[in-house]
């Protein structure tokens, strides 16, 4: 039985336990506190007051890498300014953050926080659809005049491409002597050599995503990649049957890692000898001698997709100023070239604007990539390649 | 007041904190997952995500796959794990004294790193399938996304814990009761079952409950190196509701699995309960 001593021991504990916890929770109220009143308008602070203001953005790892070198650059020769940066894991949370922007500008809360979201061509087209971002021009933003023209007005100047990629076929060179140029070509390799290309799982990164979407849509009219109508499903019938089929050919008879890097480090460990990939990862990991010099790249007609990365001001945010001086620049040329030389992309900004040999090293790279635009239809084939393909 | 009042006030106050805890931070979510679970497209109240989770092809695979995986991981888990114990506990020696000092590693090793480096072990051209080929084996079975690479990595992370737990229950059964039943002459199989288990059942218990909630709930190891499909419930739901955006569904997985769960905390609270019991009567 208990005694008196024991007792008081250990109602003592709990209580310190309790006021730990309710500590923490006071802890997390207070960090949110700033957002919620900077975002309820306290007046927009002006050039001269320091000002920090967040920045979401989403991808692989190299996407991390790439901000954690530009924002520290940004920040040195701007001391009044601080980016908190918020680094959110492909795929999976990319979506939420869209929607707390959405959400708080529906509850007449501001922009939820976010001052500065980076994402690809499909949130653009829904956020100007809900009216979310911020129409953006050279006026505040200098050196938008280095960006090509024609890419600012498919996005009715409402985002910025600062960089872009491609999904291509990486591939062995020391196994395949002849790779496929076209995409029928491609399938008929995956079917005499089985169990020597891999694809990603298609929700957990781009390039398996974009091989799938690339397959589907090929029996579909050109101008489909841009319909994000849902009448058009029933006319990806023929896409997955192909996917179906091709599923007893591709590694371990229908195995799909998961993420970009899963077939990246199948294909270093020699297991397959071709897989879609990011252009921008492969030269980054051949550069660091992650993948064997061995591995080449090549583009297969009709193109997989690719295309810029856009950043977004949310319409509602109290931080313009200081987002527009970091957006102006991320599109100088000296920022650009850490975009090349970190990340491998392509430079956002006119190439003419950009260094001599840089100039060079993209003859003939750039094009050959088409850039889809399906809205939330993405999700709709992540959904039925799940339970068609991968549960076949 | 009275002195039964005074007690009983203390015995009360001195619940209170846990169980507010508990209400906190256990059954208000578990309340509101279960409304989300519950909703249907339309904004009203039915089954149709349960209707759902049961009927469907994928999901039931899902489900079958999870269970099987839990079932084979912690039967495989308490057996070495309890051999072990038994044996460190029993035996004493150069091998144990290793052991001993072995057997905590797999703690201190974060379970993306030890997943990785079982993929490289383990995959088909990993260092196991290399050594294998120089002595001329080419035929290597395929275990990593595969059923068997996931049990592999349960074994991994539950039996460190388990040996633990296990082998403080048998240090508390004491030299002297085993003593006098081999004085009466009792074999060891007779010691082993009639003795030893009975001392450590509760703790055996405990130690399956860790493992089944541990594994049921896995994502790491199920994520990297499953296969896609049939998934474990929480690579699934982490699919559901991030990639395809149906967060009621998610919420019904959820439900789902905490009701597992609950099924296997039963018995052992039960027993608790039970001890609690004999004490007082």
């Amino acid at each position: 039985m208990f005694n008196k001593k024991t007792a008081f021991t250990l109602l003592t504990s709990l209580v310190l336990a309790g006021s730990l916890l309710a500590g923490c929770g006071d802890k997390k109220t207070a960090e949110s506190a700033p957002a919620g009143s900077a975002s309820a308008g306290a007046g927009t602070p002006s050039a001269a007051q320091s000002s920090d203001f967040s920045f979401y953005y989403t991808g692989s790892q190299n996407v991390d890498d790439l901000w954690k070198a530009l924002i520290p650059m940004f920040e040195e020769k701007n001391p009044d300014i601080k980016v908190k940066p918020v680094y959110v894991a492909s795929g999976t949370a990319a979506q939420p953050t869209y929607d707390k922007i959405l959400a708080a500008r529906q509850a007449g809360k501001g922009s939820g926080g976010v001052d500065l979201y980076e994402s690809g061509i499909d949130d653009v087209t829904k956020g100007q659809k809900d009216d979310l971002w911020d129409t953006l021009g050279a006026d505040q933003i200098a050196n938008l005049n280095n960006v090509d023209q024609q890419t600012l007005q498919d996005v009715s100047n409402l985002a910025i491409p600062y960089r872009s990629s491609a999904v291509l076929l990486a591939y062995n060179s020391d196994k395949v002597s002849n790779p496929p140029k076209t995409l029928d070509e491609l399938y008929d390799w995956i079917r005499s050599n089985p169990e020597k290309f891999a694809y990603n799982d298609p929700s957990t990164g781009g390039a398996g995503s974009s091989f799938v979407t690339t397959s589907i849509y090929k029996f579909l009219p050109e101008e489909a990649i841009h319909n994000s109508d849902p009448s058009i499903e029933s006319q990806w019938t023929q896409g997955f049957d192909l996917l179906k089929d091709l599923g007893k050919y591709v590694y371990g008879k229908g195995i799909y890692p998961k993420k970009n890097q899963g077939t990246l480090d199948l294909l270093a460990s020699g297991e397959v000898d071709m897989i879609p990939a990011w252009s921008d990862m492969v030269l980054d990991q051949l550069d660091k001698g992650q993948l064997p010099s061995s591995i080449k790249m090549q583009q297969v007609t009709p193109g997989f997709n690719g295309g810029p990365t856009y950043l977004m001001v949310p319409k509602e945010s109290t931080k313009k100023d200081a987002v527009y001086k970091f957006l102006d620049f991320v599109l100088s040329p000296e920022a650009q070239e850490v975009v090349v030389n970190k990340m491998h992309g392509f430079p956002g900004i006119k190439l003419s604007s950009m260094p001599q040999e840089i100039q060079d090293s993209f003859k003939g790279a750039s094009e050959g990539f088409r850039t889809f635009s399906l809205g939330d239809l993405g999700t709709e084939i992540n959904k039925r390649w799940q339970s068609e393909v991968a549960a076949q | 007041m009275s002195k039964p009042f005074k007690r009983g006030m203390l015995g009360l106050a001195l619940v209170l904190p846990s169980f507010l805890i508990l209400v906190f931070i256990v059954v208000l979510p578990i309340i509101g997952s279960l409304k989300v679970s519950l909703t249907n497209e339309q904004g009203g109240y039915d089954f149709s995500n349960y209707r759902y989770l049961f009927t469907d092809k994928l999901m039931r695979s899902n489900i079958i796959f999870t269970l099987e995986v839990t079932l084979v991981s912690s039967v495989l888990v308490l057996l070495i794990s309890y051999a072990l114990a038994v044996y460190m506990r029993f035996n004493d020696g150069l091998a144990v004294r290793w052991i001993r000092r072995m057997y905590m590693i797999p703690i201190f090793i974060p379970a993306v790193i030890a997943t990785y480096g079982m993929i490289q072990l383990l995959g088909n051209h990993g260092w196991a399938a290399r050594i294998l080929y120089h002595m001329g084996d080419d035929s290597f079975p395929r275990i990593i996304f595969d059923m068997k690479g996931i049990i592999i990595a349960n074994l991994w992370f539950n039996i460190p814990f388990t040996t633990m737990l296990l082998g403080s229950a048998l240090s508390g059964v004491p030299d002297a009761v085993i003593e006098s039943a081999k004085d009466v002459g009792a074999g060891k199989l007779r010691i082993f079952f009639k003795l030893i288990i009975p001392l450590t059942y509760k703790t055996l218990l405990v130690a399956a409950t860790f493992v089944f909630m541990g594994v049921i709930g896995s994502f790491t190891a199920p994520f990297l190196v499953g296969p896609n499909a049939p998934q474990m419930l929480g690579v699934s739901m982490e699919q559901v509701f991030g990639v395809f955006q149906d967060r009621q569904l998610a919420a019904a997985m959820a439900f789902f699995t905490f009701l597992l769960c609950s099924f296997i905390g039963y018995f052992y609270i039960r027993s608790m309960i039970k001890e609690e019991g004999m004490r007082q009567s």
